[in-house]
């Protein structure tokens, strides 16, 4: 009880603290570097899609001067001006923006040629499942929209509980085989979207021991015997050396991802929610009738 | 003056027997280990059960399709590409000539991914990574080409730009196809995965009718090494053995190159292991070369199955890569 209590007091006090962003603020970045912000950014360049969307989420996609190539989402990102992709920014075009932040990923090494060019950066990055709320209310705390950041999360954990009520009642969770790229890549249970895949009521072949993003040896998924085959189309699938007795391919089980959902899917931001549900109505779809 | 004794005392009889064993080992080693263990046993039952048209059990799926193909396809690639590299080392007497020389393989390279970033089915990607990988080859022969001679230092050069350029558009349609990009990066490494009878099937005719024409030509290559005028005085056509040879190397490295994508080093550096061991004479270089490139590919692609290496060519560059140093070294000590 007295532990209850004491959360509830120090939640409290964390709220209270958090009015307002006081600038400059100083930041410990996903690169590690200390970044100071003299003021509250008024233009915004986001190199990351997922960022662009969180951004806009935050109700501040008027304060966005430029996004990179693959932002997308939502519509009015979309006419912005574009800086180019990971692997060939347009590092002109984006001082020429002249922006007060550039919110980068931590791949990409944009950082420095930009810092040199005199433009604050700040690399935020999620890549676990609890990343994405803890880089949504940085991101908030950056831009001095902490309070829109914790209702923004509470949305996104409000969505994905919506979905969980409904798996976690399934009868059947199918094993799966998620492949995200035909090398073959798939995910690993503790990578964002393999949280997504057990969420969405599927029990997932691959072990943790291999990693988030393991290539893996066909030979693994034959053996494993799935259930379903996400992210393949039937056909191809059919056609792989030894797959056609694959349980999921015997009972039809195989589902290409449809192109909007696999954006969602890749990308850790606001629209998590939006994307179990998409996963969880292919795996369930009996559970959305 | 002795031209054609081994430096060796190694019999080639002894050798071939060895270096066979090695391969069979490798192929028994390659079809039993992997990311499951199965047991001898359990594979000589699936084999059985596959030839003798049961009905397949357990393992059998994974011994029977998916591993026994790639192990045939691994044998398969690394014999083409090592008796590629031996012909082109003694077309050109040139011992750091190997398949990937003429842009062969850049050229397989370039098709393969306009296949795959336009997202053409599967069947197609050999066949378009061939189509480009002979023009290559054209566009190399008629740069080097005077009159009617191709002399060596100008087909090297050739071949050279011609892989630079044709790598540079590569490149660049991997960066437009950026959500490809991996498919194609592995494919540029090198990848045995997803071989299946089928792609083995495909691929046999081309390295077996590329292969097959070397090995007849090794005789004449083995004349050609005492220069190419004593060559002519022997009344070897030179420039026609060339040609021939070029067009049969670049027929197997296509085919090789077509599904696996490229894998580096085997062809150059298996021949020098042979001849090291058996000498220069090409009657033997070749076969033997076919051997025990097979046998260090699948070694190779069981490496890269069993640990995070992950890709054969990964593993092939790794294990080439200090060894092609070593043969610098030792050469110039020589």
């Amino acid at each position: 009880m007295k532990g209850i209590l004491t959360l509830i007091t120090l939640s409290a006090a964390l709220s209270g603290a958090a009015g307002a962003t006081t600038y400059p603020l100083t930041i410990t970045d996903d690169l590690g570097r200390k970044v100071t912000l003299k003021a509250e950014p008024k233009r915004i360049v986001s190199v990351l899609p997922s960022t662009t969307e969180t951004v806009c989420a935050l109700g501040l996609c008027d304060r966005l001067v430029g996004v990179d190539d693959y932002s997308d989402f939502p519509q009015q990102a979309t006419k912005l001006p574009k800086v180019g992709g990971l692997y060939n920014p347009n590092i002109e075009a984006m001082v020429a923006l002249k922006p007060d932040v550039v919110l980068v990923s931590q791949y990409g090494k944009l950082a420095e040629p930009l810092t040199q060019a005199g433009v604050t950066v700040i690399a935020v990055n999620p890549e676990t499942y609890d990343e994405v709320f803890t880089k949504t209310a940085l991101l908030g705390k950056i831009l001095n929209r902490e309070a829109q950041a914790r209702a923004l999360v509470g949305k996104i954990k409000g969505d994905i509980a919506r979905v969980e009520i409904l798996t976690k009642n399934a009868v059947r969770k199918p094993t799966a085989y998620f492949e995200i790229d035909p090398t073959p890549y798939s995910i690993g249970p503790n990578s964002f979207m393999g949280v997504l895949l057990t969420k969405a009521g599927a029990r997932n072949i691959i072990p943790a021991s291999m990693g988030d993003f393991p290539k893996v040896d066909p030979e693994f998924i034959v053996k494993a015997n799935p259930q379903l085959i996400l992210g393949v189309d039937a056909k191809t699938a059919g056609a792989r050396p030894g797959w056609s007795g694959i349980s999921a391919l015997k009972t039809g089980k195989v589902r290409d991802i449809p192109a909007e959902l696999n954006t969602m899917l890749g990308r850790p931001g606001p629209r998590l929610g939006q994307a179990l549900m998409g996963l969880a109505k292919l795996i369930h779809p009996e559970l959305f009738k | 003056m002795q031209v054609a004794a081994p430096r060796r005392g190694l019999g080639v009889g002894l050798g071939t027997l060895l270096l066979a064993a090695l391969l069979l080992a490798a192929v028994v080693l390659g079809t039993g280990l992997g990311s499951v263990t199965i047991p001898p046993g359990e594979v000589l039952g699936a084999l059985w059960r596959g030839v003798t048209r049961q009905a397949l059990e357990g393992n059998d799926v994974i011994v029977w399709q998916i591993r026994l193909p790639r192990v045939v396809m691994g044998a398969l690639v690394g014999a083409s590409l090592s008796v590629c590299g031996g012909a082109f080392q003694g077309v050109f007497r040139n011992p750091l000539a190997d398949p990937y020389l003429l842009g062969v393989a850049s050229g397989s390279a370039l098709g393969a991914t306009v296949a795959i970033v336009a997202g053409w089915p599967r069947a197609l990607i050999p066949v378009s990574a061939l189509l480009t990988a002979l023009v290559a080859v054209a566009c190399t022969l008629s740069l080097a080409r005077e009159g009617r001679r191709f002399p060596p230092t100008r087909l090297i050069l050739a071949g050279v730009v011609v892989g630079s350029v044709l790598s540079a558009a590569t490149t660049a349609l991997i960066l437009r196809g950026e959500d490809r990009a991996r498919q194609v990066l592995a494919y540029t490494l090198g990848d045995l995965g997803f071989s299946g009878w089928r792609d083995v099937l495909t691929v046999l005719p081309y390295v077996g009718l590329g292969c097959g024409a070397l090995l007849l030509l090794a005789r004449a290559l083995d004349t050609l090494q005492l220069g190419e005028l004593t060559a002519r005085s022997l009344g070897v056509p030179v420039e026609r053995l060339r040609l021939i040879a070029v067009i049969a190397a670049s027929l197997a490295t296509a085919g090789a190159v077509a599904y696996v994508g490229v894998i580096g080093f085997v062809g150059l550096i298996v021949p020098h292991m042979i001849r090291l061991a058996f000498g220069p004479g090409h009657r033997t270089l070749l076969p033997l070369s076919a051997l025990l490139g097979g046998a260090l590919l699948v070694g190779a692609d069981l490496l890269a199955r069993t640990t995070p290496l992950s890709q054969v060519g990964i593993v092939t560059t790794l294990l080439g890569g200090p060894f092609f140093l070593w043969l610098l070294r030792k050469e110039r000590h020589d």
